[in-house]
């Protein structure tokens, strides 16, 4: 049956009976409601807050952890040995075909003189043990850094093997262990983070969903009236989402002034004497993107919350 | 404007509170319900305004099939029809103009326009100076006339009064009365449920009397 061509039973609608009409009418009625459930509606902003900070902090330590991983991998180098010393002409030629392969991402040549240099600064303290030893102990080699994508796993075999097709190139070295294990550990985390941010946002909906609940509760009657004035079902609930989005804001906004203040006060500074940082440059605070969905994060919590707990009670 | 065809309601688990109702009411009709306590005559009532489903049979609004009509047109049909329930549902914590207000906000009206048109139905009831006042400090002949502004602020089509005169003495149902029949005279149509003989008697109009469900005898009581 055809809405428009229902018969004269049917009000036809207004000109400003559209969202926009009503803006100002919903947004007066979420901010009375707001008002006259504040402890309510304090509890519910306050679980909001309380749960996206939880999940602040946790991002705060996984963006850091990653930044840690970031850094080591950059020096995650392949070390490849020439069959015999190369001219610098030759070891020129070498290196443009090392660098032909893809997944190059720097390439530096190391000389016999700065090879021994290195030794000799680990073996500090103990200089007499290198005396005798002249430059041509040591072999010269190319220190290889991979693009980002290639320095793990198969991608990282592979290229391996490239390098060791071209001629000229003898032993070739890569792959720390712990590197390795460091980044399946990475993956570990981010599992886990996912798992727990699931259930974290499950228990915040049903909390969120139930203290919204109450307000609700406190204004059945005047639901009850609306429907049988002829409010349509989104009448009826616009106030209530825009309240619930309200508070997801508020949550958010108060859970990130938590965050950046905990991290002023202690994180920023930790970096210095934890030195789990080797570059020593403290602690990273979340970047803004991540800042955004913390906060979009609230508003949904809002959201869906008021939602769940609107749909037992509107009927129409 | 208002058919019942072979009407039959039965709660769940009760027994039925409507069997084979069938009648028709006119365009600009002014009629009484009547019948003893538990007749039926609210559950006729919230039939009209889409309440309550018939278990069988067939409700008919201006031609309109309500079984026809889907959840989200409930609304539209609600706002031709102004109800004046048995217990007002006055919201006790908004006053007389947020009270009678919301049939008109509702309908997406803007705020000076609903203050306008609300003063003049108050003062259509003679309580405009209580506009500011909270419902549970009115009297029940005031609380009364709030609801019948409430109902007819949008100047409904069809006007449902459920036992509107229960508990006034005889000088406010008389005014209630007249402010059905002024109603009437505009052009609504009125439904009155009432067991209250002096209001019927006076009245002069058509009556449809309940027994059990049953529709027992129609008075076509001319003026
Ligand atoms: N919500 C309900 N659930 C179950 N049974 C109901 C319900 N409402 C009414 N009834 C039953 O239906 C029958 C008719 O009730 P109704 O309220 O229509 O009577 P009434 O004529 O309006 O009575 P009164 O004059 O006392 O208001 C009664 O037997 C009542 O018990
Ligand atoms: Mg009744």
């Amino acid at each position: 049956m055809n809405k428009n061509k229902a018969k004269g039973a049917i009000r036809p609608k207004q000109a400003r009976e559209g969202f926009f009409g009503k803006f100002g009418y919903f947004w007066a009625r979420a901010l009375t409601n707001f008002k006259q459930n504040l402890f309510v509606s304090m509890v519910t902003v306050a679980t909001i807050t309380l749960a996206l900070l939880l999940t602040s902090l946790f991002l705060l330590v996984y963006v850091n952890l990653q930044g840690m991983a970031e850094g080591w991998s950059e020096k995650v180098q392949i070390t490849a040995y020439f069959d015999k010393e190369p001219t610098p002409l030759a070891a020129a030629a070498l290196r443009t075909r090392v660098e032909a392969i893809p997944g190059t991402k720097k390439v530096r040549y190391v000389s016999q003189e700065e090879a021994v240099q290195r030794f000799r600064k680990r073996l500090k303290g103990q200089e007499s043990l290198l005396e005798g030893i002249t430059a041509d102990v040591l072999p010269s080699s190319f220190e290889i850094t991979l693009d980002r994508d290639h320095r793990d796993g198969a991608e990282l075999d592979r290229y391996v093997k490239a390098l060791k097709k071209v001629a000229g190139i003898g032993e070739v070295q890569y792959g720390e262990e712990w590197v390795k294990r460091f980044n399946t550990f990475m993956n570990f985390v981010r599992i886990v983070g996912a798992v727990l941010g699931t259930f974290l946002a499950l228990a915040v909906l049903f909390i969120v969903s139930n203290t919204i609940k109450l307000t609700v509760y406190a204004r059945k009657e005047e639901l009850e009236v609306l429907g049988l004035v002829g409010a349509t079902r989104f009448f009826m609930k616009a106030p209530f989402l825009i309240e619930g989005v309200l508070q997801g804001a508020l949550g958010a906004v108060l859970s990130l002034a938590l965050l950046t203040g905990c991290y002023y006060l202690f994180l920023n500074n930790a970096g210095n004497f934890l030195s789990v940082n080797p570059a020593a440059y403290g602690i990273l605070f979340l970047p803004p993107a991540y800042l955004a969905a913390i906060f979009g994060g609230g508003v949904f919590l809002g959201f869906f919350g008021s939602l769940a707990s609107l749909r037992r009670f509107i009927t129409i | 404007m208002i058919q019942l065809h072979h009407v039959h309601l039965s709660y769940p688990g009760e027994s039925t509170a409507l069997s084979d109702v069938s009648l028709r009411i006119s365009k600009g009709d002014f009629v009484f319900l009547t019948g003893p306590s538990g007749a039926g005559k609210s559950t006729l009532l919230k039939l009209l305004y889409a309440d309550l489903k018939p278990t069988r049979g067939q409700v008919l609004i201006d031609g309109q099939n309500l079984a026809m009509l889907s959840k989200s047109q409930i609304p539209y049909l609600r706002r031709s029809i102004g109800v004046v329930f048995q217990d007002y549902k006055l919201l006790p914590t908004r006053t007389v103009l947020e009270n009678v207000a919301i049939t008109l906000e509702v309908l997406g009206w803007g705020k000076r326009e609903i203050g306008q048109k609300v003063y003049q139905v108050l003062k259509r009831m003679g309580i405009a100076d209580k506009v500011n006042a909270y419902p549970p400090r009115l009297s029940g002949g005031e609380q009364q006339r709030v609801a019948l502004a409430r109902a007819l602020v949008n100047d409904p089509k069809i006007l449902i009064a459920d036992e509107p005169t229960g508990n006034l003495d005889d000088a406010n149902k008389e005014e209630i009365l007249s402010i059905f029949k002024e109603a009437n005279v505009r052009g609504t149509t009125v439904v009155v449920a009432t067991h209250d003989r002096r209001v019927i008697e006076n009245s002069h109009r058509r009556v449809i009397r309940l027994e059990k469900g049953h529709v027992v005898e129609v008075v076509d009581e001319q003026k």
